[in-house]
């Protein structure tokens, strides 16, 4: 990575946007804050940003309006919609304007930054095409949808594969249960149990009996990590 | 509807066509009645003035000249016009016809042209006066009526014809004048169909003439315009209840994350994430009974495809509970719906059921059509519900006594009911011998349309 990506952050309440702000500079990204949605919309149309977050009851407008405005004007940015405006149907009428991501306040630090990690690797990542990812031993074959440590295969069905190859785009970094839930599942809401829980359990014993270490860690409160080469501390 | 109100056109145009038809063939009647009257009074007096002249000569020579006087007339006037006969004692001595006509008494023996008698003779029509002169001699001076009737029958095919054009014709008008009446209830019916169907902000275009129904139309125009602006008052105060309160616990929230991570910081976040699912479920429920009835944002969704995708969803959870998650899927069933909104109806049956059951039980998920419409169906053999609290389970905030140790706000059901009323579907409790079952029964969509 050449120069450190910036990232721009439309809020008007300054306790989120401080939160925001050390959110970006945690995952190694310059803020640019601006709290009205003029001056948010100018800004996201003048500069290079890799991520703009958007608040949506801004001083003079939605965040999820000006979505189509940036990108007219020739911005490459990914824009994710920080909103309290946090049910359902608000989450998926965001993404259907053309929202990368949306996450409803209150939002969680960890979840924030988790969100911010998978934009900025998607603004980064050399396409993924390749037929074979590979984490030292393990490999996963996208074609044929089948995952091997080593030799041996291991027989998932196909959500599991759909969770693990969701996890391996995002190897390494910490993914969050409702991450999960979006992106392998396709529902936005909150469910009361943990649901996703049972499913990585089964994903994570399936590939730990084979590969004899952890693969799939688990991270305090919110979520998970995929690191197949990391050594168990 | 649709037919009731066709009906109602109908029946003002056949009144309408009923009333002029029943006034116009009342003056014709009448005018029938004069006619018929005035022809009888000129047959009468052609009779009077026959009989006058027969007075006369009978006045100067009795039976001789009567005689010679029939015999002329006979010869001077056309067949079946006239009746004359004068007869002494069955024998005929004067007269067009050569016996008396049968039933025909004569009465009276002068020549005054009252009592006069309608009798028929070879097939025409006569009136005519009979007397028996004295000495002996009946006497019969008749007119036909031919003409008279054949006047009156003229009359008759002409009023027949005119009621059958009036009838047409008021049938027309009756129609024209219930199309422009009704045509004016039709659009403003059709202003509230469309209103009905979701869309608020349907008007009609102001109207030509200020009368009753320009008014009428007025009248709905600001009933709907004060409906749009409660509509959109409430969804502003949805909107400020979500950020008025997410906001400052998003501050909570973000300063509780500056004082580390242990035991209790967790606590309080689940805390918060638990209160945010309280107003969601509350919005949830607002706004789907909000949208109820509408049509926009309804789009065809594949409900055995979701179903099946959440019942593996939750299938894992069961089965670590100790309970059996079956599925009973009828494949291709879809309908109009919100995909999210219809997933979070069976998440919430779905986690009900798994947090009441006990390890052992069964819980059944079955899908399948019935006719036009489809069945969902969520059945367990778990506790069920307590008698007591059947009428009430689907009001916000309702739980069960025994259930106060559980997670849980009381909104899972009401917004199970607000999501099924959205998409026009019934919720049946069927009784179970054990355990709680719940149907919910939906429009389906044809997969083809």
């Amino acid at each position: 990575m050449s120069t450190t990506p910036r990232i721009l952050i439309v809020e008007d309440d300054a306790v989120a946007a401080q939160a925001m702000a050390e959110a970006a500079r945690d995952v190694g990204a310059e803020p640019v804050l601006r709290a009205t949605y003029a001056d948010g919309l100018e800004a996201a149309k003048a500069g290079a940003y890799a991520v703009i977050l958007f608040d949506r009851m801004l001083p003079g407008g939605d965040g999820v309006d000006a979505i189509a405005k940036v990108r007219a004007a020739g911005s490459t940015a990914l824009v994710m919609v920080v909103s309290a405006l946090g049910r359902a149907a608000n989450k998926i009428e965001g993404l259907e304007k053309g929202a990368d991501d949306y996450l409803a306040k209150p939002f969680d630090p960890d979840e924030l930054r988790a969100r911010l990690r998978a934009l900025l690797r998607r603004t980064t990542m050399v396409a993924l095409d390749n037929d074979v990812v590979a984490f030292g031993d393990l490999e996963i074959r996208m074609k044929a949808r089948t995952v091997h440590v080593g030799t041996t295969h291991i027989a998932i069905s196909p959500k599991e594969f759909k969770l693990l190859s969701y996890f391996a785009t995002n190897a390494g970094a910490l993914v969050t249960r409702m991450q999960l839930l979006e992106h392998v599942w396709n529902l936005h809401f909150d469910p009361q149990t943990n649901v996703v829980d049972v499913h990585v359990g089964r994903l994570r014993r399936k590939l730990e009996q084979v590969a004899g270490r952890p693969i799939i860690h688990t991270a305090r409160g919110e979520g998970y990590v995929f690191d197949p080469v990391k050594v168990a501390e | 509807m649709r037919g009731a109100r066709r009906s109602a056109s109908l029946r003002v145009s056949l009144l309408v066509a009923a009333v002029i038809s029943a006034m116009s063939l009342a003056a014709m009647g009448l005018q029938y009645r004069v006619t018929a009257q005035s022809l009888d009074a000129r047959q009468a007096e052609l009779l009077a003035a026959d009989l006058a002249s027969f007075a006369a000569l009978y006045e100067q020579r009795r039976i001789v000249a009567l005689r010679e006087a029939i015999e002329f007339r006979v010869a001077s006037t056309p067949p079946a016009q006239v009746l004359y006969l004068l007869t002494d004692r069955g024998a005929k001595l004067a007269g067009n016809i050569d016996a008396w006509p049968a039933g025909l008494a004569p009465n009276g023996s002068d020549f005054a042209a009252t009592g006069a008698q309608v009798f028929a003779l070879a097939g025409v029509e006569y009136v005519g006066v009979a007397r028996e002169l004295p000495g002996g001699f009946p006497l019969l001076v008749a007119r036909a009526r031919t003409d008279t009737l054949a006047t009156l029958n003229d009359l008759r095919q002409l009023i027949g014809w005119v009621a059958l054009a009036l009838v047409a014709v008021s049938l027309l008008a009756g129609w024209g004048i219930s199309r422009a009446v009704l045509g004016r209830i039709g659009r403003l019916n059709a202003l509230a169909d469309r209103v009905a169907a979701g869309d608020l902000s349907a008007r009609l275009p102001a109207p030509a003439r200020q009368d009753e129904f320009a008014l009428l139309q007025d009248h709905i125009h600001a009933m709907l315009d004060r409906i749009e602006a409660l509509n959109r008052a409430t969804h502003r105060l949805s909107d400020s209840v979500a950020h008025e309160l997410r906001t400052p616990l998003n501050r909570i929230q973000q300063r509780l994350a500056g004082l580390g991570e242990d035991d209790a910081a967790l606590a309080v976040r689940e805390e918060i994430r638990a209160t945010v699912r309280i107003f969601d479920a509350l919005l949830d429920i607002s706004a789907a009974e909000a949208a109820q009835g509408q049509r926009p944002g309804l789009v065809p969704v594949d409900l055995s495809e979701l179903a099946e995708e959440l019942a593996d969803l939750y299938e894992p959870l069961a089965e670590d509970e100790g309970m059996n998650l079956t599925t009973a899927l009828e494949p291709g069933l879809h309908v109009l719906g919100e995909r999210s909104l219809l997933a979070q109806l069976l998440t919430n049956l779905l986690e009900n059921a798994i947090k009441y059951c006990r390890p052992g039980d069964e819980i059944r998920l079955g899908l399948w059509a019935e006719g036009d419409r489809i069945v969902l169906e969520v059945r367990d053999t778990g506790p069920g519900i307590p008698a007591d609290l059947r009428g009430q389970m689907f009001d916000r905030f309702t739980r069960a006594e025994r259930d106060r140790a559980k997670a849980g706000h009381g909104l899972g059901l009401a917004l199970v009911q607000a999501i099924a009323a959205r998409h026009g579907a019934k919720l049946l409790l069927p009784e179970t011998a054990k355990g709680f079952a719940i149907r919910i029964v939906c429009p389906k969509l044809d997969a083809t349309a």
